[in-house]
């Protein structure tokens, strides 16, 4: 991963400012991706308020370097535990939904959070948006490709920092809870509490990529964090593939790239979109990252002959 | 000798029915006791009670003299009250090791942030709980498995690995329902083995589901017969084996059974 992110970095250096910017933008979709399948891939909860988290961070971080003069450094970790905390308070109830009731219950919270942005205008700014201070450190404005390497920086360490969990005890307790609630408790797993910090967790990989989002475009309003951004983050995670850290890079990339390779087509991107998920729901369920697998297995095989051929 | 576990007059109630009817039990120390009936006598839902699984209606349950009643499963479980099931509700997508390692948790406790950071410390506990793991699984004879998804093992060896799950979690008492149900004779005289080297050697004690008598005769200290909801005898085998109560409620059932 070290030798990708290297490259991606040094990479970038040459390029223009627009395809810069929709790289940042892409890493910052991955970013929220990995958070979300945490949640709905492992301990198996369905949110359609990931993009309110997003909101928070976005928003809290604005906010605490807009009002309180705290620079990015300090008000994006700010905000994403912020989410984080407001993640733990909206998983207390809804970690003991399932399925569609859980679903609707985030759903409404991502409504409130909606109303609340619009509602507090003197603060958010409301619908008309909030525009955004320029990340600087030391009174020095961050350029274009140093912010790319903030958000390279910032994805990079989420992509090491979920593999590390899913390699741990707390990724076994989310898998075990998603499979056999019942047989997890009998083995000493607090599945509310496994649940709820599910919920946290996903929040604060939110905040993060909102804080980030707000620095890169610059701008944010409520519209950017609404119902079709929480489905967009669901496309992500089912096209890469569910409960797999890889699937989340792979969807939340590929999918980022999708509007840009449609801009011929706009007016139908939403039935394309749509048709995507679908397909891959029917023919692809376990997404991208097992259709890789399968071609590396495949390749694999293919050079074991050839191998065996070169010793004798 | 303070049992090790006590139920005192528990009842469970499923709405209108009453599962578990005044029942009443003491297990002593590395004592195996077997608990018999027929089909629906309330067996599994004592067992689930006492675990946490189901809410008691009225009545309690002891470990080592303390009340332990309405603590939810997973603290109860982290008490030393260890289960298998009778229909095994493997992890089906995990590994058997990382079964296992599900069950060793409260013993590699490792907090959030330092797994995340992946720090010196959380890798050393998550290599020792590997380890030990390991030791699990090569006890129950599991080490080829231990890549194996649960949801591809053979019957008997997803049974051994529940047990093997159980047990990584070190309990003082281990609830086992029907361990040997659809297992061969010959898989079945294994179990019966090794359950009783966990009491004899471990100091475990042992509640035991089973509908086998053949088994329960060359397994338990002590039986308890269930029918009904309620606590019907309780003896020796060899006496449970010639009660006139209980061969009318069970094992006259299963010697019918026997001959169809």
């Amino acid at each position: 991963m070290g030798a990708a992110v290297v490259l991606l970095g040094l990479g970038a250096a040459g390029l223009g400012s627009y395809p810069i910017y929709l790289l940042s933008l892409a890493m910052i979709n991955v970013i929220a991706a990995v958070g979300l399948n945490l949640l709905t891939g492992n301990s198996g909860q369905i949110s359609l308020c990931h993009s309110s988290f997003m909101a928070i961070g976005a928003y809290g971080s604005a906010l605490l370097t807009a009002r309180l003069g705290i620079p990015f450094w300090g008000s994006i970790p700010l905000g994403a535990a912020l989410a984080a905390l407001i993640g733990a308070l909206v998983g207390a109830p809804a970690s003991r939904l399932r399925g569609i009731y859980l679903a609707l219950a985030t759903l409404g919270f991502l409504q409130i959070v909606q109303i609340a942005i619009e509602e507090l205008a003197d603060i958010t700014g409301g619908v008309r948006g909030l525009t955004i201070p320029k990340a600087q450190i030391g009174g020095v404005r961050l350029s274009e490709y140093a912010r790319f390497l903030l958000v390279l920086g910032c994805c990079a360490f989420g992509i090491w920092t979920a593999r590390n969990l899913l390699a741990s005890r707390v990724g076994r307790e989310l898998d075990a809870v998603r499979l056999s609630p019942h047989a997890a408790q009998a083995l000493g797993v607090s599945v509310h509490r496994v649940r709820l910090a599910a919920f946290a967790l996903s929040a604060a990989y939110a905040g993060v990529a909102g804080g980030l989002q707000a620095i890169v475009v610059g701008f944010i309003d409520p519209v950017e964090f609404g119902v079709s951004a929480a489905l967009r983050q669901i496309t992500f995670i089912v096209v890469g593939g569910m409960g797999s850290v890889g699937g989340s890079v792979l969807g939340a990339a590929v999918l980022s790239a999708l509007p840009e390779v449609l801009r011929p087509v706009k007016e139908y991107s939403d039935i394309i979109y749509t048709l995507i998920l679908l397909g891959f729901l029917i023919f692809l369920p376990h997404g991208l990252i097992a259709l890789w697998r399968r071609i590396a297995r495949r390749m694999q095989r293919r050079d074991m002959p050839a191998a065996v051929g070169a010793q004798s | 000798m303070t049992p090790r576990l006590a139920v005192e007059n528990l009842s469970v109630r499923f709405g209108g029915l009453l599962a578990v009817r005044d029942v009443s039990l003491r297990v002593d120390p590395g004592e195996i006791r077997g608990l018999i009936g027929p089909n629906g006598a309330g067996k599994t839902t004592v067992i689930n009670a006492i675990t946490g699984a189901v809410a008691i209606a009225q009545g309690r349950v002891l470990l080592d003299g303390a009340v332990v009643s309405r603590l939810p499963a997973h603290v109860l479980s982290r008490r030393g009250i260890g289960r298998t099931f009778q229909h095994v509700e493997p992890f089906g997508e995990l590994s058997v090791l990382d079964n296992v390692l599900v069950g060793i948790g409260r013993h590699a406790h490792v907090g959030f942030t330092r797994a995340a950071l992946a720090t010196p410390a959380a890798r050393l506990v998550e290599r020792e709980a590997t380890r030990e793991a390991l030791g699990v699984l090569e006890r129950f004879d599991l080490l080829s498995y231990r890549d194996t998804a649960a949801a591809d093992l053979p019957f008997g060896v997803l049974k051994r690995m529940d047990l093997a799950r159980a047990l990584a979690g070190r309990p003082t008492l281990l609830l086992m329902d029907e361990p040997t149900s659809g297992m061969s004779e010959s898989e079945a005289d294994r179990a019966i083995a090794a359950a009783r080297t966990l009491a004899e050697s471990q100091g475990i004690t042992l509640l035991v589901i089973e509908h086998n008598m053949r088994v329960m005769m060359a397994l338990a200290h002590s039986v308890t017969v269930m029918q009904n909801g309620a606590v019907i005898a309780e003896g020796e085998p060899a006496t449970i084996q010639r009660d006139r109560t209980v061969i009318d409620a069970y094992l006259g059932e299963e010697a019918r059974d026997a001959v169809h």
